[in-house]
């Protein structure tokens, strides 16, 4: 299986270099919500790690907030691996997936 | 009695007496404990071991599977604190945390282990803290209320609202109006910390 894997994954990394020829789906990290964690700390969290503005951070907030989840980030799938992994460091409810 | 957490030029200092500092360093410990990373099976994981497959030494030892407590030996509140990174395929979620997990138990641990170190006994009852120990905390306190939620069974928005009106009718002896003001104080502290955090 951890061959299989990294098959996959080298063709994925030489796909992005021919990314005109053939776009590779996106993949996208999420965030749910939760009763616990406080607004204020989740907007600081994208503040914090992804850099957003204030206003930025605050929507995808009240997104998570009121729709149930939020699409934060979207890339090739190891930055929204490493995008999931860290948001589950501060202790979000965070997950990726490829985009459909 | 505490006095929540303010920006103070460069440091985020509040104070908090010995009886709330003892009590957050007891939950920040427990919280510490759960998210320890398990021991690895002897022989498997050393330097030496690793070294000698690495340089493919014939005779070294062939790794022995790391031993992952089955899903049933898993304390459930790890679910919540290292949640499932995929949802619907099993396998992308199992490579995840295979690969994943002990860097974050370690982040993770490393976080609390800064908390636990600012309440350290002294003779104030100052908490100071430099940014870098600040973020630390904030994450740590997350951790400790996640914890603590996911032990007394609030899962939905809804669940924190009856948890909030019980304790509202319960008497102050009663152990649920003392887990409700106990959830609350670390409600309001990472509150203050994340406004100072954040400049406000």
């Amino acid at each position: 299986m951890a061959f299989a894997l990294s098959t996959e994954e080298q063709t994925e990394r030489s796909t992005s270099t021919t990314q005109v020829l053939e776009p590779e789906l996106p993949w996208i990290t999420l965030v749910w919500n939760d009763p616990v964690n406080l607004m204020s700390y989740v907007t600081w969290v994208f503040e914090s790690y992804f850099g957003y503005p204030r206003h930025k951070a605050e929507k995808l907030m009240m997104d998570v907030h009121t729709k149930g989840k939020a699409v934060v980030s979207h890339g090739p799938r190891e930055s929204m691996e490493r995008d999931a992994e860290a948001l589950q460091t501060y202790g979000l409810w965070a997950t990726f997936e490829k985009d459909t | 009695m505490a006095q929540a957490f303010r920006r103070k030029g460069t440091r985020i200092i509040a104070y908090l007496d010995q009886i709330e500092r003892e009590t957050l360093s007891i939950l920040l410990e427990q919280t510490r404990q759960i998210l320890e990373p398990p021991a690895a099976p002897p022989g498997s994981d050393d330097a030496f071991t690793q070294m000698m497959e690495a340089m493919g030494m014939p005779d070294a030892e062939a790794p022995a599977p790391r031993v992952e407590p089955s899903a049933a030996d898993r304390d459930p509140a790890l679910g919540r604190l290292l949640p499932r990174a995929h949802r619907g395929d099993d396998e992308i979620a199992a490579e995840f945390r295979r690969l994943s997990e002990t860097s974050l138990r370690q982040r993770k641990v490393g976080n609390l282990q800064v908390a636990i170190d600012a309440l350290a006994p002294g003779p104030s009852d100052r908490v100071d803290l430099d940014a870098r120990q600040a973020q630390a905390f904030v994450m740590a306190l997350t951790d400790v209320r996640l914890l603590f939620a996911e032990r007394i069974g609030l899962h939905t928005e809804q669940d924190v609202e009856d948890f909030e009106a019980a304790a509202g009718r319960a008497g102050d002896e009663d152990p649920i109006q003392q887990a409700y003001a106990l959830y609350d104080f670390l409600t309001w502290l990472q509150e203050t910390l994340t406004q100072s955090l954040m400049g406000r």
